[in-house]
């Protein structure tokens, strides 16, 4: 977190959206009532980035554009909550679970229409669908989104993008396994919709709050690396910026952590909230699921200097991938711990993870230059079925961040 | 296994053409393939089972590339990499500074980090250091590893770059060697590479290269030609161009000029019209000072003994003619007169500067920058790879430390720099400073452009930052 002393603009990787967030002005209260503490220093590299980037002056034209005079008075006003009355709340809980119940209902029918429309698009040929996907998965993500299937709505508006990455002659497989994965995501939620995983998957995500409250989260205290991140924009206008963590204890269970924030376009390009490569020790709360993943971090020591190599991979890492298809065959993206191996590129560009067989792994995009020069002893990526994105690599040249 | 493949590639094909695909079902999935929907379910374990079975095959055999050499110097300290990074990414909105902090940096005795800075395939300009990772990236692979020395026998066992650098190396040592392997060898290679090879005899261009040269007046190459024309002017041969370099001499000079202190020299007036200028220019281009010198009845030396007088594009064009087609007698006369005439612009001596030697260059840095009021970007020119070498006092009695100083002045404790002009102003100068200083200067400047207004955490900072890291480094 960064705060300008000369016109109180502010910085920090929290993602709130007030400005300034309560950690700027807390440091800044620090300030005001301590300087002491602050001495000279080199500023992190973050920090000059930010003074790079933004507009001097523009804070204090702001401030002064609204001609509010601030207080400290109503600050300290001290406001009495009503005690909670027993009937009241009573109400208040039989209207959610009343509520709960609706969309529950409202959800089923909505599935019941996605499993149609599946059909539907066989029945009309996949050549159909795939001149005009857009289109056509547009129309039954609003008809999810009305019936509060927001997370399979978003999904399913995201089909296109996806399809539309692979070569066109894997679109069609392409379809087939997302529809295949949708019908199998519906038919499990349908026979369990209370399952926490599977409600994540089709309606909404709890909040931070509810993740840390929950007793059967599972957390997991460790060192963690920043692997990298990934930032995509949304047909329905938010941002996901997804930071993936790599647990570096030797025989952990959770190895990967995924920790997921939303934003909205209009907010503007967001710096990433970490400097990859960083290592930390944290406890994180995942969110209950057959193959925890999104995760968020209950508590963090600073970062660390701590040598030490990845873990070891797997052999075969691909053979795992299938074992944890079978639990959650709905996933779009696994991450996976490849060992030692290269990169190659053919002569039309494309770039694969090469193992000592001689079978290859295609890579989404062309792999760095420095990558295929290198040998990767160690690297973590992403596979979805019919590419593998490399997030990061441990070479004989130091660590090689991909950009996703 | 086959039976599973061929009834998935019979499903595939009935759902593209919108046909019913039950048909096809496995004999294994016909238990669970029910329901309202059962083409549904029979996508659910088809996309299963071709995403988890099989798996797209390359379509030819791969071959892993060689490993990217490791460099003669140690990388770049890890702590400094993501300042070059950001210098780098802001060099985008303005000056660039890629070039100049290559060899800053390689002139400090490190070499980048190939994640941070590669060369790419054309980056001939890169420093020699990186000859092995420019022969990578071309995918020029060696016979055998470049210990060998460089001979007429072993030439063809060395990949381009490492030879390149290897003959430019030699010619310095021993230019009549040099000579030898390029005079063998030249014919052999294609016109580009051969007008590099040639580039190579700049280098100590002496009369023992004149027999050669002489020879590739039939080269295929018409710039092959060209360049070996012009080494032949340096050398005091005709270009045989005396109607183009009389047409030249009727549209300058050659007169006493000044009131009180008279002296002969070359006046080149400003033309009536575009078209004429366009023309002179041309002609400068084409006619070689020799030529011009006969058309005019004096000698080479005589016509450099002072700068020239007139016309700004007049003398630039002057200047470059002398530059290319001048004789070391004559290209020496002129960049004398020129640093010892304060009045004559210092910025002609941007193309007379290639032909200096390194030795040369830092010999002359102190009195270039107390002239250059054009933003020292004459000083780097004439600098070269001669970076990161001038002391903090000598930077003092620069035009440019003055008008940044009184530019961060003026600008009120920075608020002002919000504006792009002089945003981009300031970057600028304080990246060229930041170029050229040596690593305490480096630092001590970086300390006064603070106390002068600037926020230290500014981004602006970071090539004097870089510099006086660097130092450090070698130092420890």
């Amino acid at each position: 977190m960064v705060a300008d002393t000369q016109d109180q603009g502010s910085k920090c990787t929290c993602p709130s959206r007030k400005f300034p967030c309560k950690h700027a002005i807390a440091l800044m209260w620090l300030f005001v009532e301590d300087a002491a503490p602050f001495q000279d220093a080199d500023s992190p590299a973050w920090v000059s980035d930010w003074m790079g980037r933004r507009r001097t002056g523009a804070a204090s034209a702001a401030s002064k554009g609204a001609g509010e005079t601030r207080s400290l008075d109503a600050a300290r006003e001290v406001t009495v909550e009503a005690p909670l009355d027993p009937t009241a709340q009573a109400r208040r809980e039989a209207a959610a679970a009343k509520r709960a119940e609706e969309t529950r209902r409202s959800v089923r029918a909505a599935t019941d229409d996605l499993d149609g429309w599946i059909a539907d698009q066989l029945r009309t040929g996949l050549s159909g669908f795939l001149s005009e996907p857009g289109e056509r998965c547009r129309s039954i993500a609003a008809r999810l989104v009305d019936a509060k299937a927001a997370t399979l709505a978003s999904r399913v508006d995201e089909m296109p993008s996806r399809l539309l990455a692979l070569p066109p002659e894997e679109r069609i497989d392409g379809a087939i396994a997302e529809f295949g994965k949708l019908a199998l995501l519906t038919r499990a939620w349908r026979a369990a919709p209370d399952d926490p995983d599977l409600r994540r998957d089709v309606i909404a995500a709890e909040s931070r709050d509810e993740v840390l409250a929950n007793a059967d989260a599972p957390r997991v205290t460790s060192l963690w690396e920043v692997l990298g991140e990934r930032v995509l924009t949304r047909r329905d206008g938010l941002v996901s910026q997804a930071t993936w963590l790599m647990n570096l204890a030797p025989d952990a269970k959770q190895r990967f952590a995924l920790l997921l924030d939303f934003f909205p376009v209009s907010a503007g390009r967001r710096a990433a909230a970490f400097v990859f490569g960083e290592r930390f020790t944290a406890e994180l709360a995942f969110y209950p699921a057959a193959a925890p993943l999104r995760s968020v971090i209950v508590k963090r020591d600073g970062s660390t200097d701590a040598p030490g190599a990845w873990p070891d991979a797997a052999a075969d890492p691909f053979a795992d991938l299938a074992e944890q298809a079978l639990a959650t065959p709905w996933r779009i993206e696994t991450p996976v711990l490849l060992p030692e191996r290269r990169l190659c590129v053919e002569a039309s560009g494309h770039g694969w993870w090469r193992e000592i067989d001689g079978v290859a792994i295609p890579l989404r995009g062309a792999p760095p230059t420095l990558a295929v020069g290198a040998t990767l002893e160690c690297a973590a990526g992403v596979w979805d079925g019919a590419r593998l994105s490399l997030i990061a690599a441990r070479t004989n040249w130091g660590r090689l961040g991909f950009d996703a | 296994m086959h039976e599973l493949e061929a009834a998935l590639a019979q499903i595939r094909a009935a759902w593209i053409a919108g046909r019913p695909a039950l048909d096809h079902c496995p004999a294994d999935w016909r238990g669970i393939v029910t329901g309202k929907h059962p083409e549904v379910a029979l996508a659910s374990l088809a996309g299963h089972a071709t995403s988890v079975l099989f798996r797209t095959a390359p379509s030819t055999s791969l071959k892993p590339r060689p490993l990217l050499p490791a460099l003669a110097l140690p990388v770049m300290a890890e702590v400094l990499r993501p300042r070059f990074r950001r210098i780098l990414i802001a060099q985008k909105d303005g000056f660039s500074v890629e070039r100049p902090l290559i060899d800053l940096i390689a002139a400090r005795g490190y070499c980048m980090h190939p994640a941070d800075w590669m060369p790419s395939p054309r980056d001939d300009w890169a420093p020699d250091l990186y000859a092995p990772w420019l022969d990578w990236v071309r995918a020029e692979t060696k016979v055998e590893p470049a210990c060998t020395a460089l001979s007429i026998d072993t030439y063809e066992r060395w990949s381009w770059a490492e030879r390149r650098a290897a003959l430019a190396h030699l010619r310095n040592a021993d230019p009549a060697a040099a000579l030898t392997i390029i005079a063998a060898k030249a014919a052999s290679e294609p016109a580009e590479r051969r007008l590099r090879l040639l580039e190579i005899l700049d280098i100590k261009l002496a009369e023992t290269d004149a027999a050669f040269l002489e020879k590739l007046a039939t080269d295929r190459s018409e710039r092959v030609q060209a360049i070996a024309r012009t080494y032949l002017a340096r050398l005091g041969r005709p270009l045989h161009t005396d109607d183009l370099a009389t047409e030249l001499g009727g549209m300058v000079e050659w007169g006493r000029v000044g009131l009180i202190h008279r002296r002969t020299r070359l006046v080149i007036k400003p033309l009536k019209t575009p078209v004429q200028s366009a023309r002179r220019h041309e002609l400068f281009r084409l006619v070689s000072l020799g030529d011009l010198a006969r058309a005019l009845g004096v000698s080479e030396t005589r016509l450099v003994e002072a700068p020239p007088d007139g016309a700004a594009d007049g003398i630039d064009a002057f200047v470059q003619m002398v530059a290319t087609t001048g004789s070391d007698a004559a290209w020496r006369a002129l960049l004398d007169g020129i640093l010892a005439n304060a009045s004559c612009p210092i910025g002609c001596l941007r193309a007379l500067a290639p032909r200096l030697s390194a030795a040369e260059r830092r010999a002359i840095l102190a009195k270039i920058i107390a002239r250059d009021d054009e933003g020292l970007g004459t000083t780097l020119a004439v600098a070269g790879r001669q970076l990161g070498l001038v002391p903090l006092s000598v930077l003092q009695a620069a035009p440019a430390y003055a008008s940044l100083r009184s530019l961060l002045e003026s600008a009120g404790n920075g608020a002002d720099t919000r504006r792009p002009p002089d945003n981009a102003r300031l970057a600028a100068a304080l990246n060229r400073i930041g170029l050229l200083l040596d690593a305490p200067g480096a630092a001590e400047m970086a300390a006064r452009v603070a106390s002068w207004g600037l926020s230290p955490a500014d981004p602006k900072f970071d090539l004097l930052h870089l510099n006086a890291a660097l130092a450090t480094e070698t130092i420890s």
